[in-house]
């Protein structure tokens, strides 16, 4: 609870007032550099919003230009093929990282030895997932001659270019996507911890098997935690920028096949001198989440199940 | 205080640095005369080291300058640049990238260098800044792209190595697939990007043709790219060139190369790196040129430059920052410090001057260039505005055609439509 909502409406006395508003003081002080933060994010917010109806390259001052960034973003084919990526992406990635999550969660909820070694073991590659270093150790992975293939080579298959070629460079950032699923798992296993074993052993009796007691009391138990990995697994998917860029040094190839939303906004910003259709595409893509994660909430009303 | 009549004043460095501080006029200096000037480029430590060796020779001859640089990789430095242009905070001499040379100076960002004295470039060297008739930068150094081959392998495998100053295309191809036969298919004989635009040019100016034109238009057509594609094709067909996607860009240093690694005997590269590329190789590096250079219908290679040096029009400390690069091209003591880390000096009396005491390795690079310097070649035009698109445009279809997905009459149409798309623009 908030120290503001301790604070009854109309205060009685006058000596209790002063020490309410004492304490409301220490909390505004406190929130102190969440409001100068705020300052570094509302200010650039709006400069992009009056960005995106000016034509701006970055070096001569913005002309306003309406709506034409917008207008131009419908024609862009690039626009179209990097929307496509970023959803083929979300569509693939989130069910499937979300699914391991949730199975490795429940393994690990089994009670096994050594669960924080375990544990810390898959939540790791969720820490460095995006980060430059191991998208570069991905690469080398996956390279030509790197050791994925070496091990398929040594079972007789030959592997494929799984970085350069552009029918498999995406399946690439699927599989790594997937494989730094810790961050859910972490919250999944939480979530797990809150179910009474009670249930699961008033339905053992009643002769239930392990599959029904998952659809019928771990699948509604955790909906509301399921729900919260999703919107928040769909909203970082959307906003994937780094794996791309890396991965394709910074070009959205081979052949743009890894052409991430963010990945092109950036291209188009500061390397193409756009900023004014830059910071366009980046409102089209805050309302896109916006609506995705609205329609998310109204239909998690027939899915999702308080238990309180 | 307009900073083109203060220029105009200056009128001539040797006057200005004869003058020394003392030298009149307005500025917000501080008020002990101290300059502080902010210097950016884009490489690595070595020409890091050897640049500051410049500067420290710089601000002993010029009491109360002092230079502050920064750099970076290659890639992330367009950005920052850009980025710092949009700040309002332009760094005073930068390196500046050529396909972004007119980005910047068609929209004022650039001072106009009238106040240098360029008189010790050739002709070439001083075409590679013009913007019209202004001149907005000067050439870091003067290079050009070469063909290595690794006589290591080689000799390993016993090719011969064809004659460097007139082997054909073919002459390319039956190297490559004799290396690559001779080793089992452990070495491929060749390899180099069929999209990084210096590699194309030269293949676009031996037929006859300009990538641009003078006049920032489209001169390449379909059937030169088509050419190309089919060119790079046969070769992997041949297997003298490795199969689709197994060139990677993500190795560009010298040291991550594919010739280093010896998995590929033979590649392009740009000639001022050569003197690392050999370090990373072993030191067997043999030099050549580019192929097809006495069988098209004209040269094709060029003199160009991997960067030039251009300075803020909103700079601060313009007069210091012109003495600075004025130091930087015409001094041979400045070229002495950096040697042909940036190329070799664009001052061909300074190139002669320092020539001698130079390492054996940028000697070989040198003298590439001293003997390009006096043949007549085609000249290169200014890369237009859009000239980044078209790049990577070039490199998405040039993936497409690697991977069969499109063929090379198919990927030639759709760049040559891409391409005059983004000039138009």
């Amino acid at each position: 609870m908030s120290v503001l909502q301790q604070t009854p409406v109309t205060a009685p006395a006058s000596a209790p007032r002063r020490r309410y508003r004492r304490q409301d003081r220490s909390g505004y002080l406190f929130l102190l550099p969440w409001f100068l933060g705020m300052l570094f994010t509302i200010i650039p917010f709006f400069a992009s919003l009056y960005l995106a109806f000016t034509d701006y390259n970055l070096l001569n001052p913005p002309e306003w230009i309406g709506l034409d960034n917008f207008r131009e973003m419908l024609a862009d084919e690039r626009l179209m093929r990097s929307l496509r990526v970023t959803v083929i992406y979300t569509v693939v990635s989130v069910p499937l990282s979300l699914a391991a999550a949730l199975g490795v969660a429940m393994v690990l909820q089994q009670g096994i030895r050594g669960l924080p070694v375990y544990r810390a073991i898959f939540y790791l590659p969720s820490l460095l997932g995006s980060s430059v270093a191991v998208v570069i150790l991905w690469r080398y992975l996956f390279g030509v001659d790197g050791v994925i293939n070496k091990g398929l080579a040594w079972l007789g298959i030959a592997g494929p270019a799984w970085t350069t070629d552009p029918s498999h460079a995406l399946t690439t950032l699927i599989i790594l996507h997937v494989w730094t699923f810790g961050s859910p798992m972490v919250i999944f296993l939480a979530g797990l911890r809150q179910i009474p074993a009670a249930y699961y052993e008033a339905a053992s009796v009643d002769g239930a098997g392990p599959w029904r007691r998952f659809r019928s009391i771990t699948l509604p138990l955790l909906s509301p935690i399921i729900f919260f990995n999703l919107v928040q697994s769909l909203i970082a998917s959307l906003q994937t920028f780094t794996q791309g860029f890396v991965m394709s040094g910074g070009t959205g190839g081979p052949a743009d096949s890894t052409l991430f939303y963010n990945l092109y906004l950036y291209l188009r910003g500061f390397t193409q001198f756009d900023m004014g259709y830059a910071s366009a595409m980046a409102w089209v893509l805050f309302v896109l989440i916006a609506v995705l994660t609205a329609v998310n909430f109204l239909a998690a009303r027939w899915w999702v199940f308080y238990d309180d | 205080m307009d900073r083109r009549a203060v220029l105009l004043a200056a009128a001539g460095l040797g006057a200005l640095s004869a003058c020394g501080r003392g030298f009149g006029g307005g500025g917000d200096d501080a008020p002990d005369g101290a300059v502080v000037l902010n210097m950016v480029w884009w490489g690595d430590n070595t020409r890091a080291q050897k640049t500051q060796a410049a500067l420290d020779v710089f601000q002993r001859k010029n009491a109360g300058i002092t230079v502050r640089t920064e750099y970076q990789d290659s890639a992330p430095y367009k950005d920052k640049l850009a980025t710092r242009f949009a700040a309002g905070d332009p760094p005073d001499l930068m390196a500046m990238r050529m396909d972004s040379l007119r980005e910047y100076a068609d929209r004022g960002a650039l001072l106009e260098l009238t106040g240098l004295n360029m008189d010790g470039l050739g002709e070439n060297a001083r075409a590679l800044a013009a913007v019209s008739d202004r001149t907005y930068g000067v050439p870091s150094g003067l290079n050009s792209i070469g063909f290595v081959v690794n006589r290591t392998l080689t000799d390993q495998f016993g090719v011969r190595i064809p004659d460097g100053d007139t082997w054909s295309w073919d002459d390319l191809g039956t190297f490559a697939r004799a290396v690559t036969e001779a080793s089992g298919g452990k070495v491929y004989g060749t390899g180099f990007d069929l999209f990084t635009l210096a590699n194309l040019f030269v293949f676009t100016r031996q037929r006859g043709e300009d990538f641009f034109t003078e006049q920032g238009a489209l001169g390449i057509t379909a059937g030169t790219v088509q050419a190309w594609f089919e060119l790079a094709q046969r070769m992997r067909d041949e297997r003298g060139m490795p199969p689709a996607g197994f060139m990677d860009e993500a190795g560009a240093s010298a040291a991550q190369s594919y010739i280093a690694a010896g998995k590929l005997a033979s590649q392009i590269i740009p000639t001022n790196n050569f003197l690392s590329y050999n370090a990373a190789a072993g030191g067997n590096l043999a030099l050549l040129r580019m192929p097809g250079e006495t069988q098209g219908v004209r040269r094709g290679q060029s003199i160009d430059t991997p960067a030039l040096w251009s300075i803020a029009a909103q700079s601060k400390h313009p007069r210091e920052t012109l003495r600075l690069l004025d130091f930087l091209i015409n001094d041979p003591e400045a070229s002495q410090a950096t040697g042909t880390t940036r190329g070799v000096p664009p001052n061909q009396q300074v190139a002669a001057a320092i020539r001698p005491g130079l390492a054996p390795d940028d000697q070989v690079a040198t003298d590439y260039l001293i003997g390009l310097q006096g043949e007549t070649l085609p000249r290169s035009f200014t890369y237009p505005p859009g000239g980044s698109a078209i790049a990577s445009s070039l490199e998405t279809i040039a993936t497409e055609v690697e991977f069969r997905r499109q063929t090379p009459a198919e990927g030639a149409a759709a760049f040559i439509a891409e391409a005059k798309k983004a000039l138009a623009e």
